[in-house]
């Protein structure tokens, strides 16, 4: 009976042991559980990664400019490999790892189809010419457990002259003009409204490039949209071709060509 | 109570030796828990002022980058425009501390970019610092980095 009784109250301390044992090891993963995200740096990781998507935009913009100026096939691919060692550089301890794949083939975007080549494509020298890049970059950042975060970004610039009319009824040759009527447009899409005269050199006609003015207005009778209004003076026959260069504040180039030179009152 | 009352009551000294386990017990698990206490030291997380400083620098920087103006300002050192860009687009009584490195974290050199006294920065308990990268400008590759420090005046 008396032995019993020892067991008995041995029993209650082993089970308070137990019972200690028991709080301090929930306690210590309930304590990590609710502790985690007030450790962890969270914003400093979404301005990180927001940063280096925003880049990653911008490094196609660069990559197409020098690609419409330079015809380097290969140029966006170079980037983007010193882009994925240096962004390791500038965020040292994170253990941020960038890939990436270039668009191949043909895809469909904004009403044309675009074949890319190296993430790349320019389609000049037609009415509607345009140049395009098309990237998918994934973003891993070890340090916060963050993997396969991938987005899609493209770069789109599309020249369209919209008309090209020679108005020949002045009685003096040299009072003849052409106009060229052009729309342009970016991603998104987007109307590109802000370019000046300076953005359109050369303009040539028959070949041959010409001095000229531009106005820009929005026009809401026959094309409905933002057009720049490209006035040559001075223009005694009609010409066959009208050719248009552009090179958008970012740097990036297209070519419009047309042999369609209407001729008009 | 005498050892021969103690025999003729044993249910008495049970009782005791109950009392006795039970403070024990709850000694042990009061001592667990006080133990507990002891070290879970809350984490201290990241000063409101700060985190809120960090996203409105990182907002004002993606803005005037949106605009295409960043890169123009920082490759043509255009560091006077940079600057007042900056004063326009923050809240008045933030006060900004802006440097820009390349990629292997050497600064460029360039003028003063500052908003604010030093002695602002200096005695400021909440400095906000943030970091944005920037590839490169038209047709090259040349990445920056721009490290913008902030303090609420």
């Amino acid at each position: 009976m008396r032995t019993a009784r020892e067991r008995k109250g041995q029993f209650i301390i082993i089970a308070a042991l137990l019972l200690s044992i028991m709080i301090i090891a929930i306690s210590t993963v309930i304590y990590g559980t609710v502790t985690y995200y007030r450790q962890e740096r969270w914003e400093e990781y979404v301005t990180i990664v927001d940063s280096i998507k925003t880049a990653s935009c911008n490094l196609l913009q660069v990559g197409l400019a020098n690609y419409t100026q330079t015809l380097n096939q290969s140029v966006l691919r170079d980037y983007f490999n010193l882009w994925m060692r240096d962004v390791r550089k500038a965020y040292p301890g994170f253990g941020v790892d960038l890939s990436y794949s270039l668009a191949s083939g043909i895809r469909s975007a904004y009403g044309v189809n675009i074949n890319y080549n190296l993430g790349l494509n320019r389609t000049w020298n037609q009415q509607v010419s345009f140049s395009a890049s098309d990237a998918t970059v994934n973003i891993d950042i070890a340090s916060v457990g963050l993997t396969g975060y991938n987005f899609s970004s493209h770069v789109f610039l599309k020249m369209n002259i919209r008309d090209a009319k020679w108005y020949y009824k002045a009685a003096q040759a040299s009072d003849r003009y052409v106009l060229i009527y052009v729309s342009v447009d970016k991603e998104g899409p987007e109307p590109v409204i802000n370019l000046q005269k300076s953005n359109f050199v050369p303009v040539k006609l028959d070949g041959v490039p010409q001095p000229f003015s531009m106005k820009r207005y929005y026009e809401s009778k026959t094309y409905g949209c933002f057009i720049y209004e490209i006035r040559i003076n001075s223009v005694a026959t009609q010409p066959t071709s009208a050719e248009v260069t552009l090179q958008d504040t970012r740097g990036i180039k297209s070519v419009s060509y047309t042999t369609d030179v209407l001729m008009s009152e | 109570m005498t050892k021969a009352k103690q025999a003729q009551n044993p249910r008495s000294s049970k009782g005791q030796m109950r009392v006795i386990e039970a403070v024990m017990a709850s000694l042990i698990v009061v001592s667990a828990v006080a133990f507990l206490y002891a070290f879970a030291a809350t984490p201290s997380s990241q000063p409101q002022e700060t985190s809120e400083l960090e996203k409105i620098g990182h907002n004002v920087l993606h803005d005037i980058d949106e605009q295409g103006l960043l890169t123009r300002f920082v490759y043509r050192s255009e560091w006077a425009d940079m600057t007042s860009a900056l004063v326009v687009s923050l809240p008045t009584n933030v006060y900004f501390n802006l440097t820009v490195y390349n990629v292997n974290g050497n600064p460029i050199n360039h003028p003063l970019m500052q908003y604010g006294n030093q002695q602002i920065f200096d005695s400021s308990k909440a400095v906000a610092s943030v970091s944005y990268i920037v590839p490169g400008y038209q047709t090259t590759y040349s990445p920056r980095v721009l490290v913008l420090k902030l303090v609420r005046g």
